[in-house]
């Protein structure tokens, strides 16, 4: 009797392996079709073999699209150059351009916006990523993120604006913007290098793209977007521009001269005003939502808004601001009752708007003669 | 030709001196490519799941983006990517070797200038501490940081975009004379790029380089990327809901008049500046006032959009409009004050006396000697309203409200951090709560260095938030954050707020990486 169960035994355990074998020989077929570089490909289990190859095809599916509707919708727009047509220094200019320019554009791209391309899908898949994605997460491309679910990456308070701003692929409709600030996990230390997995922070991205909607099958529309860490100091602000420092609840702890020449207020005034009372009623919402992405993410790209100028009307600006602990930080040991500040640097985009208008009571009180 | 384009003497007609330049921008064009390829053909090669060609495409329909390359001296465009015409409608032949200034907004040239500019007069470079905040003084000698390779550029600036597309056949004939024909429209672009600079010798080029000795050693340019703004200002103009026949007020926290849409002046007569400081009871009917008192107390003790029923407002001839208004106060979001009441205000009927001056009117229920007053011409200060005497006490109502507010809170006040706040407004905030758990969320998901997460925490339904009068009144901190935040102590909350603000630490300040850009001539 045992004999015979240990034939059986045998036989299935021997079967079992003939399975494992072929699953494996597949998965391993699998794997050398995708472009992948042999030291990864080595390390791949299945789970990301599958999860790679969803990619792959969903990408293919994307492009495919991409590439039938650009023809039918943008041809308006597209200006078709012909090759070898014109006489004279316009060909001789764009034929050498035109043959070498795509090919590292996107890396200029990439490079210059300092920030990498994500593709995401309905539901929240990372269907593709770009290269340097490694260089702002520290987590590779290919084997750790790409086909992996974005909630798993980024903050669990932002997953209901990402869900909002994923959700709207499903309207069919012109191809709509998307402009948001996410925290997603950093595997990079403060030094840049790349630490443990375990170890993660957070890191603040803002998002911009668009959605792009594949009419054919639905389950390809996904989101295009440039993801960038947002930087707050350049080596030249423009003298259109005004740096500005308030408490955290928006009040004006420093501002810069420049406003003076921008705004008409002597940064004296300014000082324990809040920001609210200074812009327009109508962009209080997006006033709003800039203080709230910097109490919870601590960084924020405003919208554009309108700030009132001294002596009536307004102007459009636009500010990037960061919270930043206060004077001293003591990295090793972050004292609570430190104090928080927010700084910004508010861009002036548009001239004065309607000079003689007074929307504001600030606007009515008679300048006082230096 | 005489001459074959590979030489690099040229015969110096015309012609053949602007074949030299265009030569000498094409490699110049094809270093600044070709520069970036060479940090990557140096590693083994590595296949990529989308071909740069695919990538491309995606990243500019993701970016809404085009590269361009602008000299310094002259803004002229040595290079425009191709992503240009869909961007601002112009070919790339129209745009390229003409100078950027013809397509920038006349008021945002100086701006412009300023950015490309290498002359030492300019002012010294302005940086940001990224630990103080405050802006310092570079110490580099003017020139030299300006004109350092990869020196970082970032601005806004208005450009013109052609509103017909232009087509194949015509572009040669218009292309002069289409920035003349339509008219100009602007749309904002966030330019971002780098400087870079090149020594013109090596390049090779002869022939007349710049009038000016010192640039013609050396060619800056900048290379950026334009995106076209998101919120562009006619996007946001159109996805404002106030009507005709709306206007919109804010007042302080006593209902006095701190600011006043134009749109108020044609339906009650006054301008800004006469309504402003002015307490709203002063205008209101006083049949109305019991009720638009109320309503100000509910207002500022909820999250709500609180609606008022019809009243009477007095304009400015005496008459009386009839409004209807939607009501919010809107609160700081870090120490939850009052910031100030935001009133739509919708006009439900005019006054038929309203053209006219003479205010003998049978809604006017009561003082003929209030029509009097308003008819008498009196200086416009403000905080003092042209209805003078009968209705000054209404004003004192207003600020009656404001204070037993106060002191309420007073009352209910716990240590003012925006975390611990007793949640006396919890109807409001439970309709904004939902129970929606993240997708793929389990409990083991780390949180670096938070102390928080008991469990999911509750989102709030995220409107798009653009329209004044959106879904939520507001958005907040309490209803984003939900309850988990709100469970922690005072300490706690704020750790885990300097925790997660950390990491900010490396995007300011920190100096370009410039190994990563490999530029090679």
């Amino acid at each position: 009797m045992t004999a015979d169960k240990e034939k059986r035994r045998a036989i299935s355990r021997e079967a079992a392996r003939r399975r494992r074998r072929v699953e494996s020989d597949v998965f391993g077929d699998l794997s050398r079709l995708l472009p992948l570089q042999a030291s990864v490909r080595a390390h791949l289990d299945k789970p990301s073999i599958i999860r790679l190859t969803l990619s792959f095809i969903r990408m293919q599916a994307l492009l495919r699209e991409t590439e039938s509707a650009g023809c039918n919708a943008e041809a308006g727009h597209a200006v078709r150059f012909p090759r070898g047509v014109e006489a004279g220094e316009g060909r001789l200019f764009e034929s050498e351009t035109e043959e070498i320019a795509p090919l590292d554009e996107t890396k200029m791209y990439l490079k210059i916006l300092e920030g990498f391309l994500m593709v995401l899908s309905t539901t929240g898949d990372m269907i593709f990523l770009s290269d340097n994605v490694s260089k702002y997460m520290g987590l590779s491309q290919q084997t750790e993120l790409m086909g992996h679910n974005i909630f798993e990456y980024t903050h669990p308070c932002d997953h209901e604006e990402i869900r909002h701003n994923l959700r709207l692929t499903a309207e069919l409709g012109c191809s709509q913007k998307r402009d948001f600030v996410m925290r997603i996990k950093s595997a990079l230390t403060h030094r840049g290098r790349v630490g443990n997995l375990k170890s993660t922070t957070w890191k603040v991205l803002h998002c911009q793209g668009r959605v792009k909607l594949c009419v054919a099958s639905s389950s390809v529309s996904c989101l295009l977007l440039t993801c960038r860490p947002l930087p707050l100091s350049h080596t030249l602000l423009s003298t259109h521009t005004f740096t500005s420092q308030h408490g955290m609840d928006m009040r004006f702890t420093y501002c810069d001269q420049r406003v003076t020449s921008l705004l008409g207020y002597r940064p004296e005034e300014l000082l324990g005003r809040s920001i609210y009372d200074l812009c327009h009623t109508l962009d209080t919402s997006c006033l709003n939502k800039n203080h709230l992405n910097l109490c919870l993410k601590s960084q924020s790209v405003s919208g554009q808004y309108r700030m009132l100028v001294r002596s009536g009307g307004y102007v459009w600006v636009e500010s990037h601001s960061a919270v930043i602990p206060g004077v001293q930080p003591s990295r090793s040991r972050p004292n609570p009752s430190q104090p928080l500040c927010i700084l910004s640097v508010t861009y002036v985009l548009s001239g004065v708007e309607e000079p003689s208008l007074q929307l504001s009571l600030d606007q009515t009180f008679p300048r006082y003669p230096r | 030709m005489c001459c074959n384009k590979h030489t690099k003497k040229g015969c110096f007609s015309s012609f053949h001196l602007r074949i030299t330049k265009k030569l000498f921008f094409n490699r110049l064009i094809l270093s600044i490519i070709s520069g970036s390829a060479s940090s990557f053909s140096e590693a083994s090669y590595k296949p990529s799941f989308l071909p740069d060609e695919e990538l491309k495409h995606l990243v500019l329909k993701a970016a809404d983006g085009f590269l361009f390359v602008v000299g310094c001296d002259r803004g002229k465009i040595v290079f425009v990517s191709e992503s240009v015409t869909k961007i601002l409608n112009y070919s790339r032949t129209e745009l390229i070797g003409q100078s950027l200034f013809d397509y920038i907004h006349p008021k945002d040239m100086g701006k412009v200038k300023e950015q490309l500019s290498a002359s030492e007069l300019h002012p010294r470079e302005r940086l940001i501490d990224a630990k103080t905040g405050l802006q310092v003084q570079a110490d580099l000698p003017i020139g030299a940081s300006r004109l350092c390779s990869g020196a970082r550029r970032s601005f806004f600036c208005r450009m013109k975009y052609n509103k017909i597309p232009v087509k194949v056949e015509e572009k040669e004939t218009q292309a002069n004379t289409s920035k003349k024909k339509e008219s100009q429209k602007y749309c904002t672009v966030h330019c971002t790029g780098y400087m870079r600079s090149w020594p013109t010798s090596q390049m090779g080029a002869e022939g007349e380089g710049e009038a000016d000795k010192q640039d013609s050693s050396y060619f800056s340019c900048l290379v950026a990327v334009g995106r076209i703004h998101s919120h562009s200002a006619a996007q946001v103009n159109g996805e404002v809901r106030v009507r005709p026949t709306e206007f919109v007020t804010r007042y302080a926290m006593d209902g006095k008049f701190t600011f006043v849409d134009q749109r108020a002046t044609t339906i009650l007569g006054y301008l800004p500046q006469e309504l402003l400081g002015t307490s709203c009871y002063e205008y209101f009917h006083q049949d109305d006032l019991l009720h638009l008192a109320d309503r100000h107390r509910k207002v500022l003790r909820s999250r709500e959009k609180i609606e008022t029923n019809c009243y009477k407002f007095k304009t400015k001839y005496g008459s009386f409009v009839t409004l209807q208004s939607q009501w919010f106060s809107f609160v700081n979001p870090w120490n939850k004050e009052v910031e100030y009441i935001v009133s739509t205000n919708t006009v439900i009927s005019y006054d038929n006396s309203r053209t006219g001056r003479s205010g003998h009117k049978s809604e006017q229920s009561g003082n003929s000697k209030a029509s009097e007053d308003c008819k008498k011409s009196l200086p416009v200060l403000p905080g003092i309203s042209s209805a003078s005497g009968t209705m000054i006490y209404a004003g004192s109502i207003g600020t009656q409200i404001a204070n037993e507010l106060l002191d309420f809170n007073k009352l209910n006040s716990s240590p003012s951090s925006p975390f611990s706040l007793a949640q006396d407004k919890s109807p409001q905030t439970l309709h904004q709560i939902t129970n929606s758990v993240p997708n793929g969320e389990t409990s083991d998901m780390e949180i670096p260095g938070k102390s928080s997460s008991e469990g999911e925490p509750q989102g709030a339904s995220f409107s798009g938030g653009d329209s004044l009068m959106g879904e939520n009144s507001q958005l907040d901190l309490d209803s984003v954050v939900g309850a988990s935040l709100n469970s922690l102590s005072n300490d706690e909350a704020a750790m885990a707020v300097i925790m997660s603000l950390l990491e900010t630490d490396t995007n300011l300040g920190e100096a370009v990486d410039f190994e990563e850009m490999h530029w090679s001539l």
